[in-house]
Parts: C-alpha cells; sequence; structure tokens
C-alpha cells in the first residue's frame, strides 16, 4: 500500500491535502498561543488552496485520479468542490484572525475558547475536504456526518442562549436526515449486491462500481432509495421543507463559520445528492430524480422568498437567501440538459463566492452596529465606507444584477429552463426570483444608503478583514465578465459526468 | 441461504427480535432519565446478539468484531457517558414529568409504528431470505419509535435516546441487509456516533447551565415572525 504512495505526483498530493487540516488541528492544541494558532491557521488553509489548485491541472488533464486502489477517487465534479472548499477555506481564515480578534478583545471570546474556534475550524475543512474525494460512498456519508459534529461544536462557541438552541436543532435535525441517507446508501449497496454476485464487501460501496452496475439495479428499490437519500441529503443541503435548521445555525455561528456553512457545506451535502443522481439517472433515467430536484428546489425558493419579503435579522436574511440559491442549483441540475447543469455547477462556485463575502462584510458590521436587526443597521456607507460599498456590491450580485457573475449563472440556469421546455418550472421560478430581488433589494438599500440612527465614528473595522473582502470582490467581478479558461474546462467535464447518465452509456 | 437454517435458528431469530421490541418499549415506557438509559443498553447487548448470531448464521467473521464493538462502544461506553451526564446535571429532578404525548399514548402509538413497519417491509423489493424478513420490520421499528421519542418528549436527554434508538435500528438494517459492509466503515460508523453522543452531552451540559433545565421549550425564541 505504502509503494503505491508515493508513486505519483497527485497521490501525495491528495494525502497532503487531507492531512494538512489534520497537522494543523494537532498543532494548534499543541502551541495555544493566540498569534501562533492564527498563522497556524493561515497557513494550513494556504497550503490547502495551493495544493488544490495543483491538483487542478492534473484533473483537468487525465479527467479521474484514482489512488489507494480506489478509495479515494477524485473526478472533475470533485475538483469544483475541493476549489470552493479550499478557496473559501482560505479567506474565512484570513477574515477570523480580525473577526474573532475583535471577539476576543471585547471578552466574547477567552483563549479556551479561541483555541477551541481553530482546532474546529481545520478539523471542518479536513471533514469537507474528505467528502468530495472519498469514492466509497458510506466513507462519504461519515464525513459529512463528521461535518455536523464539528459544526455543531462551532456553532455553539459563544455558548449565548441562542447559539445552543440552534445548535441543538441543527444536531437532531441534521443527524435524522443523515440517518435517512444512510438508509438509502444501504438499499443502493443492496441493489448492487444483488445484481454482483461476485462481490465483494470493500468496493461494492464504491460509487464507481455503482455507476458501472447501476444500469441492472431493480428500478422500484432504486427509487425507493433516492427518496431516502434526496430527504437525507436534501435536509443538509438546505432544501425545503427540511431547512428549518438553516436560518437558525447560520445566523448563531461566527460570521466566518456562517461563511463556510453556507457557501461550502450545503454545497458538499448537495455534492453526495448529485453523486446520488448519477447512479440513479444510469440506472433508471434522468426523468424520476430531475422531477423531484425540481419540485424540491421550487419549493426551497417559494420559502426563502416569503421568509426574506418578511425578514428583520440580516443574517437570517443571508440564510434564507442561501435556501433560495440551493434551490435554483437543484432546479436547474434538474432541468437536466447541458446548459442547465452547467449553470448550476457554474453557481456552486459564484454563490460560494457571493455569500462568503456577504457573511464576512455582515459580521464586520454586526460587530460596529451591535446588533443584527436590519431596521438598526442603516446608513453602513456612511459609517463604514469600505465595507458598505463591498456589501452593497456582494448584496447586488446575489439578487442577480448584471455586471456581477451570479447574473451569468442565473442567466445560463434560466435560459435552460425555457430551452429544456420547462415552463411552469421556469416562470415560477422567475416569479420567486423577482420577489426576492424586490424584497432583498429593498432590505439592503435601506442598509446601506438609510441614515445612521445615532451618530457613530466613520471607521472601517481591521484592515485585515477588507484584504479577503476585496479578494472576493475582485473574483465576483472577473467571473461577472468571463469564466477563465480551465474552470470552463473543468465545469464542462463536471456536467458530462452528471450528463452521461441521461443517455445510459 | 434461507433453506439452509435449522428450524431452532429460526425460532432464535424470531425471539431474538421480539426481545429486541420488547427492550425499545422500555423506552417508551418509562419516566426516569436513568430508566431510558438502562433501556437502551439492554437494546444494545441484544443488538449485538443478533449481530453474533446473524454472523454465526452466514459464517461470516467480520460480523463477530462489528459485535463486540457495539457491545463496547454502544453498550458500555455511551450509557457511561449518559449516566455520568445525568449525574452532573443540575437540575434535581431526573424524571420527564409531562411529555407532549401521554406515555399511555405513546404506547398505543408505538404499538402502530410496529404494525405500520411491517406493513412497510412487505411493499420493500427487497429477497425474502429469512433473516431479512424477521429483521427487516423490526429495524423499520426502531427508527420510528425513535423518531416517536424525540418529537413526544420534553426533556433534551430524551432527544439522544431516540437518536440513539435511531441508530440501533439503523444500524440492524444495515447489518442484517448487507451482513456488514466492510470493517472501516462500520468503525467510522461507531465513531461517528461515540462523538455524537459526546457532542451531545457538551450541548447538555451546556444547556442545563444557561437555562437551569435541559427542558426543550427553552428552545424556542429562534423563529420568524
Amino acid at each position: 500500500m505504502f509503494t503505491n504512495l508515493f508513486s505519483s505526483v497527485e497521490s501525495v498530493l491528495v494525502v497532503s491535502l487531507l492531512l494538512t487540516p489534520v497537522v494543523s488541528g494537532l498543532l494548534i492544541t499543541l502551541l495555544k498561543r493566540k498569534r501562533i494558532i492564527e498563522t497556524t491557521t493561515i497557513i494550513s488553509s494556504s497550503l490547502i488552496l495551493i495544493q488544490g489548485l495543483f491538483l487542478l491541472p492534473y484533473i483537468l488533464e487525465k479527467k479521474t485520479i484514482s489512488i489507494f486502489d480506489g478509495t479515494f477517487y477524485l473526478d472533475s465534479l470533485s475538483a469544483i468542490m475541493i476549489i470552493t472548499i479550499s478557496l473559501v477555506g482560505f479567506l474565512a481564515s484570513l477574515y477570523s484572525v480580525n473577526y474573532m480578534g475583535r471577539q476576543y478583545d471585547k471578552l466574547i471570546v477567552d483563549g479556551k475558547k479561541l483555541v477551541r474556534y481553530y482546532q474546529g475550524f481545520n478539523m471542518f475543512l479536513f471533514t469537507m475536504l474528505l467528502v468530495p474525494v472519498s469514492n466509497n460512498l458510506g466513507i462519504m456519508w461519515i464525513a459529512i456526518e463528521a461535518t455536523t459534529l464539528v459544526s455543531v461544536l462551532l456553532i455553539m462557541l459563544y455558548t449565548k442562549q441562542g447559539s445552543i438552541e440552534a445548535s441543538w436543532k441543527y444536531l437532531l435535525i441534521a443527524t435524522v436526515g443523515l440517518s435517512l441517507a444512510l438508509f438509502g446508501i444501504i438499499f443502493f449497496y443492496y441493489a448492487n449486491s444483488v445484481y454482483d454476485n461476485s462481490f465483494d464487501s470493500t468496493h461494492g460501496m464504491d460509487w464507481t462500481n455503482m455507476v458501472e452496475n447501476a444500469h441492472y439495479f431493480d428500478p422500484n428499490l432504486v427509487k425507493f432509495a433516492f427518496i431516502f437519500i434526496l430527504v437525507g441529503f436534501g435536509t443538509k443541503a438546505g432544501l425545503a421543507p427540511m431547512h428549518t435548521w438553516l436560518p437558525d445555525a447560520h445566523s448563531e455561528a461566527p460570521s466566518p463559520i456562517s461563511a463556510l456553512l453556507s457557501g461550502v457545506l450545503l454545497n458538499c451535502a448537495f455534492y453526495g445528492l448529485l453523486r446520488f443522481h448519477i447512479i440513479s439517472s444510469h440506472s433508471i433515467g434522468p426523468e424520476f430524480s430531475n422531477t423531484l430536484l425540481i419540485i424540491l428546489g421550487i419549493i426551497s425558493l417559494g420559502i426563502a422568498a416569503a421568509s426574506i419579503y418578511f425578514q428583520k435579522d440580516v443574517k437570517r436574511m443571508l440564510a434564507f437567501s442561501s435556501i433560495e440559491h440551493m434551490g435554483l442549483i437543484s432546479v436547474s441540475v434538474g432541468f437536466g440538459i447541458f446548459l442547465g447543469i452547467y449553470g448550476a455547477l457554474l453557481h456552486v462556485i459564484n454563490h460560494a463566492v457571493v455569500k462568503s463575502l456577504l457573511f464576512f462584510s455582515s459580521g464586520s458590521i454586526s460587530q460596529k452596529y451591535q446588533t443584527k436587526s436590519i431596521a438598526d443597521t442603516s446608513g453602513i456607507i456612511k459609517t463604514m465606507p469600505v465595507t458598505g460599498f463591498m456589501f452593497l456590491i456582494g448584496g447586488l450580485a446575489i439578487i442577480g444584477m448584471p455586471p456581477f457573475n451570479i447574473f451569468m449563472s442565473e442567466f445560463l440556469m434560466l435560459s435552460s429552463g425555457f430551452s429544456s421546455e420547462n415552463f411552469l418550472a421556469s416562470a415560477l421560478v422567475i416569479l420567486f426570483l423577482v420577489v426576492i430581488f424586490a424584497s432583498f433589494g429593498k432590505h439592503l438599500l435601506h442598509m446601506v444608503f438609510g441614515n445612521p440612527k445615532s451618530e457613530m465614528k466613520k471607521e472601517d473595522l481591521g484592515k485585515l478583514s477588507m484584504l479577503p473582502m476585496i479578494i472576493l470582490v475582485s473574483i465576483i467581478f472577473i467571473m461577472g465578465i468571463y469564466v477563465p479558461e480551465p474552470l470552463q474546462t473543468l465545469i464542462e467535464d463536471a456536467t458530462k459526468i452528471i450528463l452521461v447518465g441521461g443517455i445510459n452509456s | 441461504m434461507s433453506d439452509l437454517l435449522l428450524p431452532t435458528q429460526i425460532d432464535l431469530l424470531h425471539v431474538s427480535a421480539v426481545i429486541l421490541l420488547i427492550a425499545t418499549f422500555g423506552i417508551v415506557v418509562r419516566r426516569g432519565f436513568s430508566d431510558w438509559l438502562h433501556a437502551y443498553r439492554y437494546q444494545t447487548i441484544i443488538l449485538a446478539g443478533i449481530v453474533a448470531l446473524i454472523g454465526f448464521i452466514t459464517s461470516i467473521w467480520e460480523l463477530y468484531i462489528v459485535s463486540a464493538l457495539t457491545l463496547g462502544i454502544k453498550a458500555i461506553i455511551i450509557p457511561k457517558v449518559l449516566f455520568y451526564v445525568t449525574k452532573k446535571l443540575d437540575s434535581p429532578i431526573k424524571l420527564e414529568m409531562n411529555p407532549y404525548v401521554s406515555l399511555r399514548i405513546s404506547v398505543i402509538a408505538s404499538a402502530l409504528l410496529v404494525a405500520m413497519s411491517y406493513f412497510m417491509a412487505l411493499q420493500l423489493p427487497i429477497s425474502s431470505d429469512e433473516t431479512i424478513s424477521v429483521f427487516l420490520p423490526v429495524s423499520f421499528s426502531l427508527f420510528f419509535i425513535g423518531l416517536f421519542i424525540i418529537i413526544s418528549r420534553r426533556k433534551a436527554l430524551s432527544q439522544i435516546v431516540g437518536l440513539l434508538t435511531i441508530e440501533n435500528g439503523l444500524f440492524l438494517f444495515a447489518v442484517v441487509v448487507t451482513h456488514g459492509f466492510s470493517l472501516i466503515i462500520e468503525i467510522g460508523l461507531m465513531a461517528d456516533i461515540l462523538v455524537g453522543v459526546i457532542v451531545s452531552s457538551i450541548l447538555l451540559f451546556r444547556m442545563s447551565k444557561t437555562f437551569d433545565s435541559i427542558d426543550i421549550e427553552n428552545l424556542e425564541s429562534l423563529r420568524d415572525d
């Protein structure tokens, strides 16, 4: 086993990608000094980003990487997830230093909790990175469940009443939901084991093995199993009506963690769902899972639209906007044509970028205003000019204003809806998007351009917290104009992986 | 495989399934925190026995290891952790005083859930292997009863016990249907459950410190109105 370990560069890269956060978590446990643990986390997350970027050319060239006898399996779909996780992770670690530092100065967290925060941060990155690289669907499930456990600890960090309530609900709902997903996984495994008599249990649960055999699965069993999977991973991915934990958890977590939860974790769960969508499409054709994805997505959009309209809390509004965008991605995958899936995968990245920017800037804003209420937060542009400007950009981007990146992917997704002749679904999507545009826009304008309620010093908080936001804003602008060549190929390859199921090849 | 089973073995399967259900009802009918944990422990010990029995019938040696792990982690360590937590809780009353659904109705509801599970298991397109036909409905029952415990009780601890019951049902289902997937996944699952119990114990402590009780009625302030 260890002879193959160093046989190729990419296997070394994958292993060190996974080991980096673990090692840094251990170092933090040992070192404990504030400055040192901050630097360790930044170094580890930047190493993760660099390793992720180095993996990219290998995946672009070879399409798939399979190491350790197929224990780890990476294709373009995994690569998209790895890039998203490592990018948001890196920026969140930069932002954490300033944000958590200020909470530390305000005595909201003490040294012990800070150590716990950075340990949790690293372990959170590790568990999320484990999801896209594991081929064995059982291990993928274990990794997703582990993300729940780690993020519960991060959400309850402040141990306020609200955060305890949020983490309790999150723990219960996500665990019950994921146990349903495990039922589904076992059904798929059973379907596989019935077909394949020469069965060895190590590979029977591999995704690659299942996709190969999927054509021979019992169709009724696959339908049954996919419903379990959809409810299970859908709970974790924030699809309505299983979304009830999400606004609480995302609004009570520390802001950098909210960014990771909204921007990345939801996508990790959706990635799990996609993998089974592919198996099920190979087995019984894509219509069944496509319809279900469209229905759940539309419900999510509707609930998000209503909740954003009546929302009073900034971070809850952002959380509901995440439900909206997960719904949008799900609908658009459900449209089942190249354009739609391409748009959805592009949207995964775009949404992660924009939502992180919004959570970062709203974190600084609520630290300055000492409130999360929308009504009490007004005139940001006058009190914090730079942060206010970036919050405005993020807000305009998230509701789909033209020069920014989300507009691009939303346009692709909507036009795919019409060209795949899902007129009713597309009309509903447009209706809900318009409602969200108006209500989110109204809240946004009030927050940015209103009159500040009390006299406040005109000052932005923290130079270091500006850096990740500036990086994100420039990504938003660049991706709004064009998608870089390698990324384009990557998303195209990933789209083909999802779509091939449709042709039953 | 089913035609190779001796009549005594089939009897053993049935008897163990019934005992497992009785132990599960032990959680439903009792009020005390420690009663639940005892009932959970019995349930898990029987589960470990069933796993070993299936291991014996199918002669898959890995299932013996899984059974031993179940016994060690889920029947010994997890109840110990939870007993420790209940002992340390501040609130003097360690009883479920008035659950949302009274215990009498809970028993009837659970019985209906068991009946529903048997009905559901018949609908499934899964082969009628003897072990499967005996244990599939039982595992569904465990799942539904666990879910019912979660939504019908007021104390946070009973919700943890409900989750653990769900987990046991899931585990039984996995072992029966797949005859054990690879050992590494089983170990990962166990580790996940163990960490989950520890995390929820920490939360329980925090809850009783912040709210002076582990009543989940306190946890209703976050909502959109």
